[in-house]
């Protein structure tokens, strides 16, 4: 009897543990009845701004209200997913541009082009916010940028004078050894990354990693694999850190405890990093990218931009509500008040104004004006409709160029094959 | 006739008070369960849509050798885990199980891994593997790059592994050894036997129930093994495609790639593995586990 208890027990416990694998089942949030609206986004440290939006909304139209739910990145996803398949998509949602041609594509979203006026909002937040067949099927949000952030003690010690609009490649390097040379400290930090580090020295060499529209990559044209290779072999300056050291204690780390004096970094973080790091106020400040000094086509300059938007089902309960709260938000107010919150530069034009005041408000001392100027000549972020099956590989491959299992030009060749089998497929 | 409507009644209780569990596990565990397999035979659509492919993602995983590196990591995980920490466990149930002072004092502190979120444990830990600036390098005056050496970053997480299961499973034997009744070791030191043949044949046979039951846990836990990893190695790591378990491979493909079907058959595939062992287990079991009281 005992035996058997036991045995029971455990064959309950290695059933429960087994199955409990498969179970990453997740529920969907319906749209629930009229006047109220679910608004879905992934980032918790915007769901003030958002819901200072919906608040504003609610005062116009006292009859809908609008609750935000902000669940996590990987959440997000597998949540929405889910929610397709079970009809109960939340009424209105962000949308990533990694995404959007899998939704798009696939009927899904509905058409905003009635309530989007183009020539508001940036080229490229517009550009993201559309499927492979041209139709808008999201409101612009916001638009982000890179840039470089820079120590300014670090720089004091070693008498080197702060990065500028004319800078080059070489001051970059220039810089760092003279920085790692009279403080020990490292210089610029060029981590493995695509969109905050290898894309942009790409098109300012006049690279690409995609053509113009998209269905071919180029990593093995000569200025891509030049500026990949350029990129790469930074890591073997002694003023860079090895991918090694990145791995154990990541560039805003090693930045931020003064062990690193420059590294690029996107505007989405800054705001976490003036609330995470209080002291370090006024003793950094952000640049404009350093330019390729002899790009291969162009000017020499570019910086990558991405961009979220609005969106809603195309079959939703709420339809009407939905699209009329989304044309809210592709207002001039409503992209205001997401500016002020200072969580992301608003999509529409001529606001950049409202984010560089919230970081004014709070007396972070940041030129951001040098962000604000790079969106002159910003570059529109990499991206197709296959991108979700390439991109992981890729960088996985920038991975294994950094640990030397395969050479640089090797690797150039399997990131090209790899992009090109997932768009045949 | 009586008697046997009698029982019926019984049985229908019963089943009604066993309903709100077995209901949640066939809703949350057999139903993906049974899911999870179907879309391991379909093929790659978007949203629901399925078209039946038939092994055709398994002959995929069988043949990328990304799959048996990760399977390879996932075995010598166990390895490295298993024995070693179960050991441990049991010489920690020991000693906690002595006279001595302080003792519950003792029991909180190995006890208390168990109730820290893995994740904080995962980021201390990293820290103090910190190749430039950990403590570990630091105080042992070594030059180890725990993390990002492929061969070296298994151990790592092994370690961290058996330090957070260490007091959990202690605990666990620890209830086992103190069931045991004191007048076997009254009678046995009569007899004159010494501590270590009152262990080798009293507390070990008692104990065994419930060391084949942490044996199977720690097992199991092992062959899921993706948090630590995912803390602790993640994205941007060199050594990563060289030290990725099966359950993290099937993360990258799923939530990564956005490749559900083909994750499913990873999935299936560590369910099959965890079985097999786990059945060698139960087979194994009869040779060592002693059920007699």
């Amino acid at each position: 009897m005992n035996r058997i208890l036991r045995k029971g027990i455990v064959a309950v416990l290695t059933g429960t543990m087994v199955l409990g694998l498969a179970a990453c089942g997740s529920k969907g949030n319906g749209g629930s009845g009229d006047g109220h609206l679910v608004f879905q986004i992934w980032d918790q440290g915007q769901k003030a701004g958002m819901e200072a939006m919906a608040k504003a909304y609610t005062e116009k139209n006292p009859d809908v209200t609008v609750e935000v739910q902000a669940v996590g990145w990987d959440e997000y996803w597998t949540k929405l997913e889910a929610s397709v398949s079970s009809n109960s998509m939340p009424d209105i949602f962000w949308m990533h541009s990694n995404q959007i041609y899998k939704y798009a594509d696939n009927g899904i979203l509905a058409d905003c082009s009635e309530i989007v006026n183009e020539a508001d909002f940036s080229e490229i937040s517009v550009a993201n916010a559309k499927g492979s067949d041209g139709k808008l099927y999201g409101v612009p949000k916001d638009k982000d940028i890179i840039g470089l952030l820079y120590n300014k003690e670090l720089f004091d010690q070693a008498e080197v004078t702060y990065p500028d609009e004319n800078w080059t490649w070489d001051d970059l390097e220039k810089a760092s050894a003279q920085i790692f040379e009279k403080t020990g400290k490292y210089g610029y930090m060029a981590y493995a990354h695509d969109q905050v580090g290898y894309w942009n020295f790409v098109y300012q060499n006049g690279g690409q990693i995609l053509n113009d529209d998209g269905t071919e990559a180029e990593y093995t044209e000569k200025a891509t694999a030049d500026a990949i290779k350029y990129y790469v072999g930074l890591q073997k300056n002694d003023w860079c850190p090895t991918q090694d050291q990145f791995a154990n204690t990541g560039a805003a780390e090693m930045f931020f405890s003064g062990e690193g004096a420059m590294y690029y970094a996107g505007n989405w973080d800054l705001v976490n990093l003036c609330t995470t790091y209080p002291d370090m106020n006024g003793k950094w400040d952000v640049a404009p990218l350093p330019k390729c000094p002899a790009p291969a086509a162009g000017e020499g300059r570019a910086s990558i931009s991405n961009s979220v938007s609005y969106a809603t089902s195309a079959k939703g309960k709420n339809n009407e509500q939905a699209m009329d709260f989304l044309k809210f938000l592709a207002s001039e107010e409503a992209q205001k008040i997401q500016g002020q919150s200072g969580a992301a530069i608003p999509a529409y034009n001529g606001l950049e104004e409202t984010w560089k005041q919230s970081f004014a408000d709070n007396s972070y001392e940041l030129t951001l004006d040098n962000l604000i100027s790079e969106f002159d000549y910003s570059v529109k972020y990499a991206n197709n409709p296959s991108r979700p099956s390439w991109e992981p590989k890729v960088e996985q491959t920038m991975l294994d160029i950094y640990a030397g299992t395969v050479t640089v030009d090797e690797g150039i060749e399997k990131m090209q094959s790899i992009a090109t089998e997932a768009m045949a497929e | 006739m009586k008697k046997k409507g009698r029982l019926n009644q019984d049985s229908k209780w019963g089943y009604l008070m066993i309903a709100p569990t077995i209901i949640g596990l066939l809703v949350l565990n057999v139903y993906p369960f049974i899911d999870t397999i179907m879309l391991s035979f379909s093929s790659a659509e978007v949203f629901g849509g399925r078209q039946f492919v038939g092994l055709a993602n398994y002959t995929k995983m069988f043949s990328d050798s990304e799959f048996w590196r990760a399977t390879w990591n996932t075995v010598l995980f166990c390895i490295l885990t298993v024995p070693i920490g179960v050991l441990l466990a049991l010489v920690i149930a020991i000693l906690l199980n002595a006279k001595i002072k302080g003792k519950v004092a003792f029991r909180a502190i190995f006890f208390l891994p168990m109730v820290v979120a893995p994740a904080a444990v995962a980021m201390v830990w990293k820290w103090m593997f910190n190749a430039e600036y950990g403590i570990i390098n630091t105080v042992f005056h070594l030059n180890v790059d725990w993390i990002t050496n492929p061969n070296i970053v298994i151990i790592t997480v092994a370690i961290v592994a058996i330090w957070s299961a260490l007091g959990y499973d202690a605990v666990l034997l620890l209830s086992g050894i103190q069931n045991i009744s004191k007048s076997y070791y009254e009678a046995a030191s009569l007899d004159g036997c010494t501590k270590l043949q009152q262990f080798r044949y009293i507390t070990m046979p008692m104990v065994s129930p419930t060391l084949f039951v942490v044996l199977i846990m720690r097992l199991m836990a092992s062959l899921k093994v993706y948090d630590l990893l995912y803390m602790m190695v993640g994205e941007g790591n060199p050594a990563l495609s060289k030290a990725q378990s099966l359950i993290y491979l099937f993360y990258r493909e799923s939530f990564i790639s956005g490749n559900r079907r083909y994750a499913s058959a990873i999935v299936i595939w560590t369910v099959l593995l965890i079985g097999l062992i786990t059945a060698l287990q139960f087979i194994g079991q009869k040779k060592w586990v002693n059920y007699e009281v």
